[in-house]
């Protein structure tokens, strides 16, 4: 809870096989305290493994795990000092809240009026107060996600872990909740790591994000970092929407560019670091950035057809047939529709493009 | 025919039908617990002089052996859930490999038939000195409470999520304090029910109990079976008779009221295999 304790948290090399799938590859990462992390990744990413592992439930091949210069991989579950919240919840059954929230407490031998303070502290973090006396059953969806949190908190752990915590509630609630859980981090300062597979709920929460894929890191960075400038075309693919385009490098009179097959060359705003001239690259260009113009000779970029239309709302998905850089799909909102049609002849152009490397 | 009439002709049928079915499975012991208050060898449906004589002349043999035989299932059926609740943890949360053989072999003494097991037990007791000791009557019923109490642990186990013991090892409690402080009073409502079960069937066991019974220790079945073959039926046989159906509908009357009358019609787990 008090920031000037708080430890950073370093895996180092972690390591991990079931049978001959290999679940961890080499993982090292060194999380800050204070810091909201998040495991982003598909299923069989490694990302809740990570978190078992961290957690005690399930023992690495090789590999250590630090809170500040303390090696505490080599402890039971039990004397790790990690609040872990259950995808589930886990919240005993035959405890009402209080009794829950105090457990961790309770195992720590805590005397009975300290408890007491640090339950109401909890209760009153998590906007429950009032509700410490009923069982968990009497609860809803929501709040008994609140309660596995402040369960999780309430002993001060060096690490909360959440695995996948948002995945038993409904998408309206679900939005509620991520707020709600974010907020309650930002407050309490405590040192989270967040393991999802919703990428929406990663840029939303997080501080950084750890982007997973096949027991690897494939990416590190703030949310703004991984949807602005993904590093390579399974970021660029698996965080948001994208179009991405095959081109090669043009870095020539000193303004990058991306040149298609067909000769179209389109400018960059931000390339990987380190591509060299002429390298195979994808163009990635957010469905929001693509502005449409209604006459195709005002346009910078390229022209296209619109194919289809689909109004959601807000925004109106238009799908594009470019002339030179193959199917594209722009959003935009929906007052700015007027003129559009499909089969229509229009402009395009790209607000921010960015390259990652094509193998 | 109208349509009201047809209906009602249906109820009528199927209430004649359940209602023959009822009187088929519960006249006999109608006629048992009618008879233990008519105080007389033959059996009659008079009801114009009702009496407890046939109660006031059970032997002390007879109280001797029920009092025993209350003994040993209530010793049975807590040294065999003492047992099961460890073993069926290692079994279920240990993921043994050799789980689904294992939880199947020892089930096997309650699917073999139970006069078989008596044999084979009269055979090893001679050998051993148990045969006719209130020891070996107290194995021989264990072996029986503990197939049943591995098989209810088992279950009851599997229905509780092993998250709640690591959700308690994540905040700092041992296995110890896990198994104490959490799993025991989920398992606890579950375990009462297996209880009650293992016991009354302990208390009316007799193919298992026949051959190695002596006079010391004799549980009531077999008590009343040899005095019935050795002097015919008598009143006081009769009233000893309905006394152990009281308790069985005690014991029904305890699970019904605790867990539902809905517990009663799942209750086959329970049942001989």
């Amino acid at each position: 809870m008090s920031p000037e304790q708080a430890r950073p948290v370093r895996l180092a090399h972690l390591h991990k096989r079931f049978g001959s799938f290999v679940a961890l590859e080499n993982l090292s990462l060194d999380i800050k305290a204070g810091e909201f992390l998040t495991f982003l990744g598909p299923s069989g990413c490694g990302k809740t493994t990570t978190l078992k592992i961290v957690a005690g439930l399930l023992t690495q091949e090789s590999g250590e795990i630090y809170f500040g210069d303390r090696r505490i991989d080599t402890l039971p579950p039990s004397r790790r000092n990690i609040g872990l919240v259950f995808q589930n919840y886990a919240l005993f059954p035959h405890m009402t809240v209080r009794e829950n929230i105090a457990f961790g407490l309770r195992m720590r031998k805590w005397p009975a009026a300290k408890q007491a303070e640090r339950v109401e502290q909890m209760l009153a973090l998590v906007r429950l107060q009032g509700m410490g006396h009923r069982k968990p059953e009497q609860l809803s969806g929501g709040q008994q996600q609140r309660v596995a949190v402040a369960r999780a908190l309430a002993f001060s752990p060096d690490l909360v872990l959440l695995d996948e915590p948002l995945s038993n509630l409904d998408a309206k609630l679900r939005e509620e909740v991520r707020l709600d859980l974010r907020n309650i981090q930002r407050q309490s300062r405590q040192t989270t790591v967040f393991v999802t597979h919703d990428q929406i709920e990663a840029l939303v929460m997080s501080d950084r994000i750890v982007l997973m894929n096949g027991g690897r890191i494939e990416q590190i960075g703030s949310p703004k970092d991984l949807y602005d400038e993904p590093a390579t075309e399974f970021a660029a693919r698996f965080v948001g929407a994208n179009n991405l385009v095959p081109a090669r490098l043009d870095l020539g009179n000193g303004q990058a560019g991306a040149r298609t097959d067909s000769d179209v060359r389109v400018s960059l705003d931000t390339v990987v670091p380190g591509l060299a001239n002429g390298v195979d690259i994808w163009m990635c260009v957010r469905p929001e950035n693509i502005h449409i113009a209604a006459d195709s000779a005002a346009a910078d970029g390229s022209a296209a057809t619109v194919r289809d239309m689909v109004f959601q709302g807000t925004t109106v998905l238009v799908d594009l047939e470019s002339d030179g850089l193959g199917s594209l799909r722009a959003e935009l909102p929906a007052r700015r529709l007027a003129g559009i049609a499909p089969g229509q002849r229009v402009g395009l152009t790209f607000a921010a493009a960015h390259a990652v490397p094509r193998h | 025919m109208p349509r009201g009439l047809t209906r009602f002709f249906t109820n009528l049928g199927w209430t004649v039908y359940v209602a023959a079915i009822v009187t088929w499975l519960l006249f006999p012991l109608a006629l048992i617990l009618l008879s233990s208050f008519q105080g007389t060898i033959s059996i009659t449906t008079d009801v114009t002089n009702l009496n407890l004589s046939a109660y006031e002349k059970i032997p002390d043999r007879y109280w001797n052996s029920l009092w025993f035989t209350i003994q040993i299932s209530v010793v049975a059926t807590v040294a065999a859930l003492l047992v099961s609740v460890p073993a069926a943890w290692a079994m279920v949360r240990g993921k043994l490999a050799e789980r689904r053989f294992l939880s199947n072999v020892v089930l096997l003494p309650d699917v073999v038939p139970h006069i078989i097991l008596g044999i084979a037990l009269l055979t090893l007791y001679m050998q051993v000195g148990l045969a006719k000791t209130w020891l070996g009557m107290l194995l021989a019923m264990l072996s029986l409470s503990l197939a049943m109490g591995l098989r209810f642990t088992e279950a009851l186990l599997e229905g509780l999520p092993e998250e709640y013991e690591l959700a308690a090892e994540t905040m700092g409690a041992n296995k110890l304090q896990a198994l104490w402080l959490i799993l025991m009073p989920l398992m606890a409502p579950g375990l009462a029910t297996a209880a009650l079960f293992i016991f009354i069937s302990n208390m009316v066991t007799f193919e298992l109990l026949f051959f190695i019974s002596g006079p010391n220790a004799s549980p009531i079945a077999v008590r009343l079976f040899s005095d019935i073959i050795d002097r015919g039926i008598m009143p006081h046989s009769v009233a000893m008779a309905s006394i152990m159906i009281y308790i069985s509908i005690a014991f029904y009357a305890i699970v019904a009221l605790t867990l539902g009358p809905k517990y009663l019609a799942g209750s086959n787990v329970s049942r001989k295999g």
